[in-house]
């Protein structure tokens, strides 16, 4: 994956928002920890602005609901990740190299 | 977590998803986001656990086990020291200089409380102790490792030094943490948060490479080859000596594959 295929979301339509509480989540500077927290494994239900990144397995999270062609950044172990449809249907994530 | 309307007028409210990828380069390849890092998990933790932690009472068998094993990771954190500490030369930017730097420091620190660990234990010579117990494989992949580092053969190091050596022992420590007596948990704790930056540095500098010059992908395939077995065996029978769960040794191998998978070296 590159940076070129990084797009905006195609569907336009309004996005939830969440406001984000600090979860104990203690391995990046205070202001960034609110936007990540453990990922408590398979069982973990994620919300929708929550994924996991498949490089260290931290849950990303945002402020607002997550749609293919996002953008995000997983600071613990500093990789750049772009939200795609799974073959499940699911949200998922690939790195950008 | 609650969702509501609207939002983002308040001057905190910047979403670090927002960062353009040169700022986000920025931020985290910097000693000020390490040293902020860190403190989150290690204030108040000398030689990485809280005061205060009774010694547990470990049998004869499991004491040696675990001698053992901390003597073996020493031979990690040492490779990946001596490693990292001579890629900084080499590396081809900025931003890897600068996280090199950090990941040196975080290789002495690792060091430092694993040896800090075998002195608590009552081991008198943790030097001797540990060129005594010594995996051979081990110490032969840390020979190789050196040997690309002495090269500058930086694609060869990375690959070695950041993907196999830490993607395997993070699997490691994570499983060692689930069966440890409480202080080695709370140092292995420390050490597994360290080494999610360097697995990613890893796999995310030698992904932009491979994105670059595909031709590389042939040769750390041999390398792969070549390391898999020094390093996999190691970890393997630590795990096993130390009583980890099967699942927890099959997800040594599953983790370290699925990120081979992601670089395309499989």
């Amino acid at each position: 994956m590159t940076d070129d295929t990084i797009t905006d979301a195609a569907d336009e339509s309004p996005r939830r928002r969440f406001e984000l509480e600090e979860t104990g989540f203690n391995e990046v500077p205070k202001k960034w920890r609110k936007f990540y927290r453990y990922w408590e494994g398979p069982d973990d239900e994620l919300g929708p602005n929550e994924i996991v990144c498949p490089v260290c397995k931290v849950v990303i999270r945002s402020r607002r609901e997550l749609r293919p062609g996002d953008r995000l950044y997983c600071m613990p172990c500093m990789s750049r990740l772009v939200v795609v449809m799974g073959p499940d249907g699911r949200l998922d994530t690939e790195v950008v190299y | 977590m609650s969702p509501s309307a609207g939002g983002g007028s308040d001057p905190d409210d910047f979403d670090p998803h927002d960062l353009e990828p040169g700022d986000f380069r920025d931020e985290v390849y910097s000693f000020e986001f390490w040293f902020q890092a860190v403190d989150g998990y290690l204030a108040e933790r000398p030689y990485g656990h809280r005061v205060g932690i009774s010694e547990p009472a470990l049998d004869p068998v499991r004491r040696e086990a675990l001698i053992t094993t901390l003597c073996n990771y020493c031979v990690g954190e040492t490779a990946a020291l001596e490693g990292a500490s001579g890629m900084v030369e080499f590396a081809p930017n900025r931003h890897a200089k600068i996280f090199l730097a950090t990941q040196v420091a975080d290789e002495a620190r690792h060091l430092e409380v694993f040896l800090r660990r075998l002195i608590d234990l009552g081991v008198e010579d943790p030097e001797a102790e540990i060129a005594s117990r010594a995996n051979p494989s081990l110490l032969r992949f840390k020979e190789r490792l050196l040997e690309f580092v002495a090269g500058r053969d930086w694609d060869a190091a990375v690959f070695a030094q950041n993907v196999v050596l830490e993607t395997m022992e993070n699997t490691a420590f994570r499983a060692h943490e689930t069966t440890a007596d409480p202080i080695t948990a709370e140092i292995l704790d420390g050490v597994i948060k360290d080494e999610r930056r360097h697995l990613g540095f890893g796999e995310n500098d030698l992904g932009a490479r491979l994105m670059r010059d595909p031709g590389v992908r042939t040769r750390l395939t041999e390398i792969r080859a070549e390391l898999d077995p020094l390093v996999l065996g190691t970890f393997e029978a630590a795990m096993g000596d130390l009583g980890a769960e099967a699942d927890r040794r099959t997800a040594l191998g599953r983790d370290y594959l699925t990120a081979i998978e992601r670089l395309g070296l499989a």
